[in-house]
């Protein structure tokens, strides 16, 4: 994923691990510019910051260096640094823990934050806004690269830790000295974690999406090198390492460049690929428009030897896979799209611009282990039509495959109204969800049918977020529905203890 | 061997105790609801195993162990067939002892072709726990260690030298551990300084109380709620006349749900003469015990036998399940448990049993001259020559 879970050091404290970096214009103010980063890959609903990492937002002043298979950027030596850290949990009897960070922004002064407040803090002066605490992930994945199947977003529901910065570009960048900059986000401990040996390793850092995950590691069997990419200095790759990377990277673009079959890419044009992406911080030009689909432009028109024409950076919505797997794999001949067009919630057009958390679901599984082949029972409940329930007056089926909707009566007379949302056959199974007469909402339910000994097994679940009803109420309706639908399998076709 | 308790310890910067037990929780949560939504999704059920083993072992919450059979459960259900399932099954099973499922769910991985790295690493872990070939063990616990330079591989290479009583190199293995640790997760921080507190309070010869105290005292500074290094400071404490100070460690950790927790908790209220307030914690102890064994007999066999020779006051329950421990996992640390029991009770012929076999599986071993199990041997056949 972006840059989720993307090294074996990383998993030790999720709350280090940085998911994701955005650059884009403000959608409230055309003439501020916000920079974000996300940590904490599925962080759950009270999940906090870390008090003993510091996270930065570093920006570089960037150039252009050459065009075309001579393609290349430089940046800066200057930084523009933005730093955060967080306090202790704050506990009062019976209230949430509160938490608050400070924020250090370029120029020394420092701001308060109180983590989760959608207002963030604002420097008196107005140039300088931060925000940090859970948003729904923005990021979406819906590949299967391994056969380069689209599938549902992998990360439907996910949430991040995010850190937002928006500021007046001018004043905060000094645009008059030039528009394009490179950023990237680092997390580092706070302090040497022993007093002898060897200095404290950056934790991780993010540049562009996917540098760790799909470009350096992007197959199984390749020596994992993400830890020692993780702990570079970031505009500054060790010299004695860069070779090592870049050979990676041009033996990683050969293999995404060969995943169609079809070669895109002339070996000149793959090398500069490689060493345009070797230098991993994210391009943004504040003088040009940043667009949902602008992300990589400025790589991918000065790779193709052609003047960049958007802003690049990546906004909260950008499809930032889609966008690099249809460069990698044929530079831009076709659009490759995944199965999902978007995140679990979009980006908003109000401070802090990414979405509220996505509430804690409930789940609910059943199952039932049966006498019968799974073939059998697959041929009686493996049809979206769920007239073998015994709670079901009646049925209507309106349409055929993936979209399929299923009207149903139920015998005390309320109606419920389920589509299909997918089915494999193969594996005895579909999922679907609920549009009415449940009440629920983000409800998705899945039944399959296992081979288990010689008999089989019946697994039913879903997940969603009750509606108007205490928690424990719907549960017991969901539960009641699956309870009495299995029970009626096993006097059927045999209860297999 | 080094006697200045923690001279070079630096305590490492990490996340602090509450956040980090908040934010397991939190993925743990996640986890499961990923799973649910998706049980065949990669890599989710090995996040679960991963969560709930913190779960149980440094928070001490024990309902993890019957969410990770329900997990293992569920994947059979769902693809019974799958290396994948049966690696978790192996997993799962050797967390809770049952050691014997685990080697046949393992052998089936291994039939399904599943990684030999994997298979090998839960193979070394069990064979560790069951006292098997522990000599083979060393020699591929150091050359793991030495190839990756975890923390997780060193503190197994640490435990396993205190098995066979290194305890001088046990010690600096934990030391290099911690010395070399550059993560800012509290808990392996806290897991180590556990193992060195239990090294000098309970596997040494001569214990070293104060040394032992001042591990787990930091176990518990970096990790407020674990559970277990809670217990052993406080029997540190009790047996040291400090029973206030144990009480005050043990309230806070009864919310776990470890009946030791109770136990220790009654053992300090009696040291104090309070007990009308023992017996009830006693009685809740005894309770939580039988049904912990009803559901995971195998692994709280040691700790009900532990429990059974002391204030749970029921020598014959506590034989049986010492005697179940070292049936199950014979070790010699489970030997001298057994034996222990069965001579402290009185039971001279199932003591001189359990030291028969005891040196029929160990008698060979170096570590057995170091046991108190190859006194006792002596002073029995001197006893017969007598």
């Amino acid at each position: 994923m972006s840059d989720h879970i993307d090294g074996p050091r990383q998993i030790g404290d999720p709350a280090a691990d940085l998911t994701d970096l955005f650059a884009f214009t403000s959608p409230e103010n055309p003439s501020r510019t916000v920079l974000t980063a996300c940590l904490f890959p599925s962080a759950g609903a009270d999940a906090m910051f870390s008090n003993a990492v510091s996270c930065s937002i570093v920006v570089r002043r960037a150039s252009v260096a050459g065009l075309g298979d001579a393609a290349q950027f430089r940046t800066g030596d200057q930084e523009i640094r933005f730093t955060c850290r967080f306090d202790l949990l704050e506990r009062a009897p019976g209230a949430k823990p509160v938490q608050r960070g400070t924020f250090t922004l370029p120029d020394g002064q420092t701001l308060r934050v109180v983590v989760n407040d959608k207002n963030g803090a604002s420097t008196p002066d107005g140039i300088f806004r931060i925000f940090a605490g859970l948003r729904s992930d923005p990021f979406y994945l819906a590949w299967l690269f391994a056969n380069m199947r689209p599938i549902p977003n992998l990360l439907e529901h996910d949430n991040v830790l995010c850190i937002v910065i928006e500021f007046d570009t001018r004043r905060a960048l000094d645009t008059d000295k030039g528009s394009l900059f490179g950023v990237i986000a680092e997390t580092i401990p706070l302090a040497p974690t022993s007093p002898v040996g060897p200095l404290p390793l950056r934790l991780d850092w993010v540049g562009r999406p996917e540098q760790t995950n799909m470009r350096l590691n992007y197959g199984p069997g390749i020596e994992d090198i993400r830890d020692l990419w993780n702990q570079q200095t970031p505009f500054a790759i060790a010299s004695e390492h860069r070779g090592m990377f870049l050979q990676r990277l041009k033996e990683s673009f050969a293999h995404w460049d060969m995943r169609d079959n079809k070669q895109d890419w002339t070996p000149s044009a793959l090398d500069a690929n490689a060493r345009v992406f070797l230098d991993d911080y994210l391009l943004f030009d504040v003088a040009k428009p940043i667009t949902d689909t602008s992300h990589l432009e400025i790589e991918k028109s000065t790779i193709n030897g052609r003047t960049y024409e958007t802003g690049g950076g990546r906004t909260v919505d950008s499809n930032v896979i889609d966008i690099l797997v249809t460069w990698l794999v044929n530079r831009d001949r076709e659009f490759l799209r995944g199965g999902a067009t978007r995140a679990t919630k979009p980006g908003t057009t109000v401070f802090p611009y990414f979405a509220e958390p996505n509430m804690e679901l409930q789940d609910i599984a059943e199952s039932v282990d049966l006498d019968a082949a799974p073939d059998r029972v697959w041929t009686l409940i493996g049809q979206f039509d769920p007239s073998w329930h015994p709670l079901v007056a009646s049925v209507r089926m309106i349409g055929s495959g993936i979209g399929q909707l299923r009207i149903i009566e139920t015998i005390d007379g309320k109606q419920i109204v389920e589509r299909l949302e997918a089915a494999d056959n193969s594996h005895r199974s579909y999922s679907y969800s609920n549009i009415s007469g449940l009440p629920v909402s983000s409800y998705i339910g899945a039944l399959e049918v296992n081979p288990r000994g010689s008999g089989s097994s019946v697994t039913w679940r879903s997940q969603f977020l009750p509606n108007d009803q205490p928690d424990i109420v719907v549960k017991a309706i969901v539960t009641t529905l699956f309870k009495t639908g299995l029970a009626s399998l096993k006097s059927r076709l045999g209860d297999s203890r | 061997m080094n006697t200045d308790p923690g001279s070079d310890w630096e305590r490492p910067v990490t996340t602090d105790g509450d956040i980090a037990v908040v934010n397991l929780e939190s993925a743990r949560r996640r986890s499961w609801s990923k799973f649910i939504q998706d049980p065949r999704r990669h890599g989710i059920a090995e996040a679960i195993v991963e969560n709930e083993r913190l779960t149980a072992q440094l928070v001490g919450d024990i309902s993890a162990l019957d969410r990770l059979e329900s997990l293992a459960r569920q994947l059979s259900q769902i693809n019974a067939e799958s290396a994948r399932t049966a690696l978790i099954q192996a997993q799962v099973a050797s967390m809770t002892h049952r050691f014997t499922e685990a080697r046949r769910f393992l052998a089936g991985a291994e039939q399904d072709r599943a990684p030999l790295e994997e298979v090998s690493r839960i193979r070394l872990n069990i064979d560790q726990a069951c006292g098997v070939d522990l000599d083979g063990a060393l020699s591929a616990r150091r050359e793991i260690a030495t190839k990756s330079g975890r923390l997780e591989d060193l503190v197994a290479l640490g435990a396993l030298l205190a098995d066979l009583r290194e305890f001088a190199d046990a010690d600096r293995i934990y030391r290099q551990a911690l010395r070399e640790y550059r993560d800012v997760s509290p808990f392996p921080v806290a897991w180590v300084c556990f193992q060195l507190g239990m090294l000098w309070a309970e596997l040494v010869p001569r214990p070293q109380a104060d040394r032992a105290a001042q591990w787990y005292r930091r176990a518990i500074d970096c990790l407020p709620r674990y559970t277990k290094a809670r217990i052993h400071l406080a029997e540190i404490y009790a047996s040291s006349g400090r029973t206030s100070d144990a009480e005050a460690l043990l309230l806070p950790a009864l919310e776990s749900g470890d009946p030791e927790a109770r136990w220790r908790l009654a053992d300090a209220l009696i040291s104090q003469g309070r007990q009308a307030d023992a017996e009830g914690h006693l009685h809740a102890a005894r309770v939580a015990f039988e049904a912990l064994l009803e559901r995971h007999l195998l692994a709280f066999a040691d700790h009900g036998a532990e429990f059974y020779a002391g204030s749970g006051n029921n020598s014959r329950r506590a034989l049986e399940l010492a005697r179940l421990n070292v049936a199950n996992r014979p070790t010699l640390r489970a030997y001298e448990q057994a034996h222990d029991i069965a001579f402290n009770s009185g039971d001279r012929e199932a003591a001189s049993e359990v030291l028969a076999e005891a040196r029929i599986r160990w008698g060979k071993a170096a570590a057995f001259a170091s046991s108190p199990l190859d006194k006792r041997f002596s002073e029995e056949r001197e006893g017969a020559v007598a």
